[in-house]
């Protein structure tokens, strides 16, 4: 039989086991939700940086940028960059990123979008940590590895190389002229993670088709179409059709409202000029910039090849105002 | 009462005072984090009205160019009205850049003109910013260039 005292000393010991379960229990409450509200912190945060780039960029062109943030891992969609659970959705947004953006630091880069007249700026935005291999011996092959920011993870080989496994989370092939086989060093990688773009034209147009690993081979995903520099560009770090092609459909209805601009534009300025020259630049810019409205309604390659021609038409219509000394279209 | 029950009821007196000390702490902390994030929310309003008086300024839709090089702070007159009836019809498209707000383009030498280029606006807002930005206002038919303030009303929620 326990006597009185004993039972006193075990009732004791339950009662500040309970007691000090209750502190344990209340300060182990307040670390976790102190570390969730930390979390969505840091990605508010990167969020907000994101946001201040994509306002950055639609005010400056030509621009490379370095940006440090909090270690995250950010999502980017058509439309759509997100963070875990916090995410921003927009209406209309033009940003050519690989579909997962890793790391502490960002490689942001702007170029404008000219048909000849600038519509709008794109903006691309990719990891450091992200491989691209670009192989060609073309001029243009050349050129894009010049374009591209020298803080990215760039190889440049005019012939098929020997690639080796570097551990990076994404690598992206781009091929200029016939496909190569895809690399036995990479075969381990997830099929998502090795992408590859073969681009098939000249500076001012092409063809380009999307491929991504499929086991020990690529796999075709499909085609699409670039017009000018700035498009290409976008393919390099676009690696899903889908983001290439919605971010195009985006450029274009931005391109659409704008040159609506230089319509109404250029007809006032016909209607106020009495030089027969000059009328005639104007009527025949009307007409390219008509159809370069028309063509802008949507992103196919029929519309890039009435864009890229009444493009040049519009420049040449522009050089003779300005011989002319009349006003400038744009 | 034994001394064991005395012993215990020590204990809880002395426990209420720990948590009630824990709660002060906790309630003086709540207060310290709720203000630094109304600066905070102060400071993110005044920057995102910033960006967007960035943006406009910088829209294609009215900004002055001369054989596609961009001539800074400066509108073009011909794109403007232009501007006015394309950025009604496209309220919906405009609003993801400017949000809710109004923008206007005031001639003020020397005539006096006024332009307003977008208007969406709310009545559920907490933050009014106002941002006047000098500008140049250039008609590409006279060559000649007005003075003029752009005028971007921001209204945060």
């Amino acid at each position: 039989m326990m006597n009185k005292k004993a039972f006193e000393m075990q009732f004791n010991w339950i009662f500040v086991l309970v007691a000090g379960a209750a502190i344990l229990l209340f300060f182990t409450v307040v670390v976790v939700k102190q570390r969730s509200v930390s979390e969505t912190s840091t990605k508010t945060t990167v969020l907000k940086s994101i946001e201040a780039i994509i306002t950055g960029a639609s005010i400056s062109t030509d621009t490379i940028n370095i940006i440090n943030i909090p270690s995250s891992d950010i999502e980017i969609s058509c439309n759509r960059v997100s963070l875990g659970s916090l995410s921003r959705q927009y209406q209309s947004l033009i940003l050519f990123a690989p579909s997962l953006v890793k790391g502490n630091r960002l490689i942001t880069q702007t170029l404008a979008f000219s048909t000849p007249y600038r519509a709008t700026n794109l903006l691309y935005i990719t990891s450091p940590q992200l491989r691209y291999i670009i192989i060609g011996n073309t001029n243009l092959a050349n050129e894009i590895n010049k374009s591209l920011p020298s803080d990215l993870k760039k190889e440049f080989y005019q012939s098929v190389p020997q690639i080796k496994n570097l551990n990076n989370y994404k690598v992206r092939f781009i091929v200029f002229g016939d496909m190569v086989d895809f690399p036995k060093a990479l075969e381990k990688m997830p099929d998502y993670d090795a992408t590859a773009v073969r681009i098939n034209g000249d500076n001012e147009k092409g063809i380009i088709e999307f491929y991504q690993k499929d086991g020990t081979s690529w796999l075709s995903k499909g085609s699409s179409f670039y017009i000018g520099k700035s498009s290409l560009i976008g393919v390099v770090y676009a690696d899903t059709l889908d983001m290439y092609n919605c971010n195009m459909l985006n450029t274009f209805s931005r391109l659409n409202l704008v040159t609506k601009i230089y319509v109404e534009k250029t007809k006032k300025i016909m209607q106020s000029t009495a030089s027969l020259p000059c009328k005639q630049s104007y009527g025949n810019a009307l007409n390219h910039l008509s159809i370069v409205y028309e063509a802008s309604s949507d992103f196919n390659k029929e519309n890039i090849d009435k864009i890229s021609d009444a493009a040049k038409s519009l420049a040449d219509e522009n050089k003779n105002a300005q011989l002319y000394s009349c006003p400038l279209i744009y | 009462m034994s001394k064991a029950q005395i012993q215990i009821g020590e204990t809880i007196a002395v426990l209420f005072v720990f948590f009630i000390l824990i709660v002060i702490g906790f309630i003086f902390y709540v207060k310290v984090i709720k203000s630094n994030i109304e600066l905070e929310k102060e400071e993110l309003s005044q920057l995102k009205a910033i960006g967007i008086a960035q943006r406009v300024m910088f829209l294609p839709e009215v900004q002055c160019s001369e054989d596609n090089i961009i001539i800074d702070n400066c509108i073009d007159v011909l794109k403007l009205d232009s501007a006015q009836n394309l950025m009604k019809e496209n309220e919906l498209y405009y609003y993801d850049l400017l949000e809710f707000g109004n923008v206007n383009v005031t001639q003020i030498y020397p005539n006096d003109a006024k332009w307003i280029i977008y208007s969406r606006k709310t009545s559920d807002f907490k933050n009014k910013f106002n941002t006047n930005v000098p500008i140049s206002l250039y008609n590409p038919v006279t060559r000649k260039h007005s003075f003029g303030v752009l005028t971007i009303e921001t209204l945060l929620k």
